[in-house]
């Protein structure tokens, strides 16, 4: 065996705890740190249709000469819909998992046929072997937020919606790659104490971390909850964005590494 | 349907989950409700990588034997481990610095190896190795059409996979990726096939007075913080959440003569349930 550890993982049991502390050396590489995530919200943004898109996509482009970017797309109300639906007829989560998967996959295609123009491609989760080439020549990808679970999505605590959505996918991409920066595009300045939709008091959070943000037992938040939960365990992406998309120049100024919205911190 | 066009800016399909983040807990109270079941009638049989096909004929002829009798009463979805490869290239990627996600893709190739292999084996009842690209989706008809069916254990969460809380091993292997998919299609029951009897109050190999634990429940095996187990850590946590399978079964495949009163849901080695009412 190449390494001693190599041995005893051979040997011993992957769910000892000792052995898996081991396996925490050498440090992760970073496959990717120059590139960025960047997770163009469903319901918030793309359902608003023109208006909010075309100028976030002309702010995209913009912004190709100096910054690599993979972008994800989330799924929103037809998701919403196809949820609703499917819960009532009786569908697992893993099969609303699939109807997800198809949602923020319509909402890919979209944002890449906008897109097509400048060489961008939308790529599934069997092309992402072409990703770095894809960035290197044209500088961005597009994606499908959903992380691939399909039939193997793991059930929530409560309810039936799939646990792991669109947020999820988009970071885990963010984790892996260890990318530069995790950017949410949404239609709220960030992070509130509540829905801001819902409750026009709610106040604005600019920075908090993980725990900070657990300790609140907010009933609802602005990332998915798993996202919260994993970049705890996080090797590589330790920080994540939530900006306001119909503001122009904030994705700018996101890539850019300025704080304009809710940075949330593992 | 009627698009809803109250001045927000978004434009809504009517739904009962409309407008929401789906992430309000009193929404997500909302959606619980029976599930179908899409094949009630399978079951799920996990056979280990290192513990049965590593073994080579020795361990794996009597099980194949015993599972080929079982397809005569029983539809059976077996997934398979990876074994001492996953290991070994587990080995090789944490010195090379890569990640949990892209541990969890090199995992596939070799369960999907062990399957192919046991699907050799099998291939004169029929049964055979699908390839993970339509496995999930084509699963009710092939087992409609075939006693049974043959995948690779691992859930397909590949670049995808969680970063786990300690180390860098991918938490999500053969053994969750067997019981999420029972789960979702609402499978009889789930057999993890494995070399040992079950789980044990105490490592067996350092004390021999350590006794067999014949069934337990999620919370008592979590208080207990056994140092190790004999199926994925994760399995507690995902059988906790379980809606339709309710508990699985540990037994050891070196005595194949046990896979089918496991079937038939006897007890023959570690029964492991959601909670007491299971």
């Amino acid at each position: 065996m190449l390494t001693e550890l190599g041995a005893a993982l051979v040997a011993g049991s992957l769910t000892d705890e000792e052995l898996l502390a081991r396996t925490d050396v050498p440090a992760t590489v970073r496959i990717l740190p120059e590139a960025n995530v960047i997770k163009i919200g469903g319901q918030s943004l793309i359902d608003r249709g023109r208006s909010a898109v075309f100028p976030l996509l002309d702010e995209l482009v913009a912004n190709l000469p100096d910054h690599k970017m993979i972008i994800g797309t989330g799924a929103g109300t037809r998701a919403r819909h196809a949820y609703s639906v499917g819960i009532d007829l009786g569908m697992p989560t893993g099969v609303l998992s699939v109807l997800g998967t198809f949602v923020s996959m319509q909402n890919a295609r979209m944002i890449h046929y906008l897109l097509a123009r400048h060489g961008i491609p939308f790529i599934e989760p069997a092309q992402f072997p072409q990703l770095p080439l894809y960035l290197s020549e044209r500088r961005a990808v597009v994606f499908f937020g959903m992380p691939p679970y399909t039939f193997w999505q793991p059930n929530p605590k409560i309810g039936r919606i799939p646990p792991h959505r669109t947020d999820t996918g988009a970071y885990l991409v963010s984790e892996v790659f260890g990318t530069r920066s995790m950017i949410y595009v949404k239609d709220e300045d960030g992070l509130y104490t509540a829905d801001p939709k819902k409750e026009p008091g709610a106040t604005f959070i600019p920075s908090i971390t993980v725990e900070e943000l657990e300790a609140l037992c907010l009933d609802d938040v602005v990332v998915e909850r798993s996202v919260l939960d994993m970049m705890k365990n996080a090797k590589s992406s330790r920080s994540i964005q939530i900006i306001n998309g119909l503001v122009p120049g904030n994705l700018t100024r996101a890539l850019n590494g300025e704080h304009v919205g809710t940075i949330i911190s593992g | 349907m009627v698009s809803d066009d109250r001045p927000d800016g978004r434009h809504h399909l009517d739904s009962l989950l409309m407008r929401e983040t789906l992430l309000d807990r009193a929404v997500m109270a909302a959606t619980e409700a029976p599930t179908v079941a899409m094949l009630p009638h399978c079951h799920v049989v996990k056979v280990g990588g290192r513990s049965i096909l590593d073994g080579g004929r020795r361990s794996t002829y009597p099980l194949v034997e015993a599972i080929s009798r079982a397809l005569a009463r029983h539809k059976l979805i077996l997934g398979t481990g990876g074994g001492a490869r996953t290991r070994h290239v587990f080995s090789i990627g944490l010195d090379l610095g890569l990640p949990s996600g892209v541990l969890a893709q090199l995992a596939i190739a070799d369960a999907l190896g062990n399957a192919h292999m046991l699907g050799t084996l099998l291939a004169p009842y029929g049964v055979v190795a699908i390839p993970p690209e339509i496995f999930g989706h084509l699963l009710p008809l092939f087992i409609q059409a075939a006693p049974g069916v043959i995948f690779n254990g691992d859930p397909p969460f590949g670049l995808w996979e969680h970063p786990p809380g300690t180390g860098k091993i991918p938490p999500h292997r053969s053994d969750a990726g067997s019981f999420l998919l029972a789960e979702c299609f609402g499978c009889a029951t789930v057999t993890l096939v494995k070399d040992v009897d079950g789980i044990y109050d105490r490592d067996p190999k350092e004390h021999p007075s350590a006794k067999l634990i014949e069934e337990i429940t999620v919370a008592e095996l979590a208080d207990r913080n056994l140092p190790t187990l004999p199926f994925d850590r994760i399995l507690l946590e995902l059988l906790g959440s379980a809606r339709q399978v309710t508990r699985f079964q540990v037994i050891n495949g070196l005595k194949p003569e046990l896979l089918e009163p496991a079937l038939r849901g006897e007890r023959v080695g570690t029964i492991v349930r959601r909670d007491a009412s299971d």
